[in-house]
């Protein structure tokens, strides 16, 4: 996972005590509801420049840091195409 | 294909040649409802004829399952039930539903060993189940718990106060919310299982509301040791229990309650002013008692129309997490505890002071204005727009179906 995308996640995760964010994070366990996981959307949006489809905004999308980052690594991909490696490698 | 979210299991055996339909036992529900409904409301004291009924008729065990020996319903008859009850006692219709919806959760999650003991108990009419979800200092928060349940050798201990249990003196078991055993945050929330006789019990508090008066809500202080197994789910799955289960079958089973409780008053009041004695003395010609009755239908068909939608939406949809179908089903319960109050508001001015405003007209609105006052407060419009204006932001399409 980016580096960035552990710290946008971070504010949003109050109960996190400081332990590192690993890809089975339980993102709700940790503090995110879903009053906030609009504001988080659009932290990693703006992080990423990308803009998240609409079928990922689902329970299973945000349910732990792996599979809230492979759907942002899916729009990287998508939106920044062949650059989103190197887009990622940047970060 | 993925199953649909929420599927009962389909019934096994066919239902013996003289057993009374599903429709004739609510009725006689109802009917026994009915008789009573004047004291419980004047005494705000809980309809324990109307429930030895839905043990005696068997309706207790709606949803369970028929290898369970229950009547294998479905989310369509328990509307149908609660639009039948809601029409005489809007109390006995959402103590029904609320029922009924702790039933689906056992139904789908629980421990096939909890599954067999308590199914066949609820199919037989001896286990009526109140629901634990209420919790000072957490503003009506479904999905977080204050207070921790505790694992030791005897199994999960609880010790627990909630300000409002509908039927709480009166159940024989309890779905309980509490924080998961070493969790993590509030938010890690398990669903547990208590037998009455597995609990202490201190009641506290009076009850003394405006409206829903038999409904019974008292404050209740429950402590006891449960066994690991009647954790249901498994613990934190709260969320997915609420998800697939809880707030679908609530804004279902609680929309139908509400919207026979509206049309039990228009019914009345159409009764009322089609009266030989009544005919020659009101004005049925009056624009404005026919505008007035006519929003009141039309709000009425209103709400019909969007809980059929949601109730076919919920079946068919794999993931009810996705933002436009949990609009849907907020927008449902948004709607009918507004458009349901307004249907008898509209009533009242229909037919003004004396069959409108006073406690012994037989239209009863007053007594359905007082009930139907509390739907926008069961689980908070207020609380419910903050989430839709967030899931909006979410579904740039506007997706509809």
């Amino acid at each position: 996972m980016d580096p960035r995308f552990s710290d946008a996640l971070v504010p949003f995760l109050k109960f996190l005590d400081g332990k590192e964010i690993e890809p089975d994070a339980p993102l709700r366990t940790y503090g995110l509801d879903s009053m906030q996981a609009i504001e988080l959307l659009f932290a990693l949006e703006d992080t990423f420049e990308v803009m998240l489809p609409d079928d990922a905004m689902n329970d299973t999308t945000f349910a732990t840091a792996g599979s809230l980052w492979e759907a942002v690594s899916a729009a990287i991909d998508a939106q920044h195409g062949l650059a989103g490696d190197a887009f990622r490698a940047a970060a | 294909m993925s199953a649909p979210a929420v599927l009962l299991e389909p019934s096994t055996a066919a239902p013996a040649l003289a057993a009374p339909s599903i429709d004739d036992r609510v009725e006689e529900v109802a009917a026994v409802a009915g008789e009573h409904l004047a004291r419980h409301e004047r005494d705000a004291t809980f309809p324990v004829e109307a429930l030895d009924q839905m043990r005696s008729t068997g309706l207790l065990g709606l949803l369970v399952p028929r290898r369970h020996g229950g009547l294998g319903g479905t989310s369509a008859d328990l509307i149908r039930a609660g639009i039948a009850l809601g029409r005489v006692d809007m109390s006995v219709a959402m103590i029904f539903v609320m029922h009924c919806q702790q039933v689906a959760a056992l139904v789908r999650f629980a421990h096939p060993r909890l599954r067999d003991e308590l199914l066949p108990e609820i199919a037989a009419g001896r286990h009526y189940l109140a629901s634990v979800t209420t919790e000072s200092g957490k503003g009506g928060h479904l999905l977080t718990s204050q207070t921790a349940l505790t694992a030791h050798q005897d199994g999960l201990a609880i010790d627990r106060f909630a300000p409002i249990v509908t039927g709480g003196e009166h159940a024989d078991g309890f779905l309980i919310t509490m924080q998961s055993p070493g969790c993590a945050s509030p938010q890690d929330v398990s669903l547990v299982y208590a037998h009455r006789d597995q609990l202490e019990i201190e009641r506290s508090g009076d009850w003394e509301p405006l409206g829903m008066r038999s409904s019974h809500s008292v404050g209740l202080r429950l402590t006891g040791t449960v066994p690991p197994h009647h954790v249901i789910g498994a613990h934190d799955t709260f969320r997915t229990i609420v998800t697939t289960v809880f707030a679908p079958m609530a804004h279902l089973g609680w929309s139908a309650c509400w919207l026979g409780t509206a049309a039990g008053a228009l019914s009345r009041v159409v009764k009322l002013l089609r009266s030989p004695q009544n005919r020659r003395r009101a004005d049925l010609g009056s624009e404005l008692l026919l505008t007035r009755l006519s929003r009141a239908r039309q709000r009425i068909d209103t709400v019909h129309a969007l809980l059929e939608q949601t109730r076919k939406t919920v079946e068919q949809t794999p993931d009810l997490t996705v933002p436009h179908i949990q609009l849907l089903l907020n927008g449902l319960k948004i709607t009918a505890a507004e458009q349901c109050y307004q249907a008898v508001d509209d009533l009242v001015d229909a037919v003004g002071m004396r069959h409108g405003y006073l406690k012994n007209s037989p239209t009863r609105l007053e007594q359905s204005l007082r009930d139907l006052r509390s739907a926008a407060l069961n689980y908070s419009n207020d609380r419910l727009h903050l989430v839709d204006g967030k899931l909006a932001l979410m579904d740039s399409e506007v997706r509809l179906d």
